[in-house]
């Protein structure tokens, strides 16, 4: 019960982003809200990550260094967040965003790209993904 | 302007998927914590390079600020501390379904009521049957993947044990 709550707590927190940083566009524009929730965010994290007893930083050095830019990508999917919120509203935003992560994902999991390990795809996974665009359709027309 | 809001959510979309691989690699040596303030920290950087690229010493000029703007980083908080330990207790498959439909049922709650002073987008029969569907087409996918791989359940459950007993 306490982890279906975190889980869904976590699903809102996530579309409230996209909508926050949608709205402060409008005000300072898109790349200056990307700069400053990445900011005020990293300030926050940082904090939380002073007091804890176990860091973990040290073991950066430990990860393959193409692993430790995807940070870097963030820009541009809060970029492309809020102009497509702007464009054709949230539910269709985050909608098109849920079937191209997980597209992206299966795809890399299917071919064991980056080292994942290699799993086979079976018919109800792209029934699955048919749901989906066929939802996003219905969405649309 | 339909299809380019719909390409940029599907770029975006992509790269959230990537960035997930390549951060659950940092993750799995440095923890949760230090994990986010670096991928936070590197976004930062490349939006100050990007935004300087395209707007020059306009990015730095913020006139319309409002004081609540300088907060909305932290949502980013709730959404790691959330998503962490609904995976930690509900394990990936049944937490990823529940944080995307959670995440398309507000979409949808957004949308129609306009909060924030977003467009509004009415609420139609029409859009509630599109969610319902595409959410079970995510249940249809995260489950399939689950029964696909049965040994990694096992694994999974295994550390699940062992974190119980660190306790």
């Amino acid at each position: 019960m306490k982890g279906s709550l975190f889980a869904f707590l976590g699903g809102a927190f996530i579309t409230l982003q996209g909508v926050a940083n949608s709205r402060i566009s409008q005000d300072i524009g898109t790349w200056q809200t990307a700069t400053i929730t990445q900011l005020t965010g990293f300030i926050a994290a940082l904090t939380v990550l002073l007091f804890l007893r176990n860091k973990g930083w040290k073991k950066f050095g430990e990860v393959k260094p193409l692993y430790l830019i995807g940070g870097g990508f963030g820009a541009l999917v809060i970029f492309g967040n809020i102009m497509a919120i702007h464009f054709v509203g949230v539910t269709l935003t985050v909608s098109a965003m849920l079937i191209a992560q997980l597209t992206l994902t299966f795809l890399i999991d299917s071919n064991g790209w980056f080292g994942m390990e290699k799993k086979k795809m079976k018919l109800p996974q792209f029934i699955g993904i048919a749901m989906m665009i066929a939802g996003v359709i219905i969405l649309r027309f | 302007m339909m299809i380019v809001g719909i390409g940029l959510a599907l770029i975006a979309g992509s790269l959230v998927g990537l960035q997930n691989i390549f951060n659950s690699k940092v993750n799995e040596q440095a923890g949760s914590w230090s994990t986010t303030t670096l991928v936070l920290g590197l976004g930062f950087l490349a939006s100050v390079i990007i935004g300087v690229l395209f707007e020059g010493k306009q990015l730095f000029v913020l006139d319309n600020m409002k004081m609540w703007y300088w907060f909305s980083g932290v949502i980013g908080i709730g959404v790691v501390t959330c998503n962490v330990q609904a995976i930690k207790l509900l394990g990936p498959t049944f937490a990823i379904s529940i944080i995307l439909t959670s995440q398309l049922v507000f979409a949808l709650l957004w949308d129609s009521l306009g909060w924030l002073g977003l467009e509004k987008v009415p609420f139609s029969f029409k859009q509630l049957v599109g969610v319902l569907v595409i959410v079970g087409g995510v249940f249809v996918f995260k489950w399939s993947e689950r029964m696909g791989n049965e040994s990694q359940r096992t694994v999974y459950k295994q550390s699940r044990k062992n974190v119980i007993a660190e306790k």
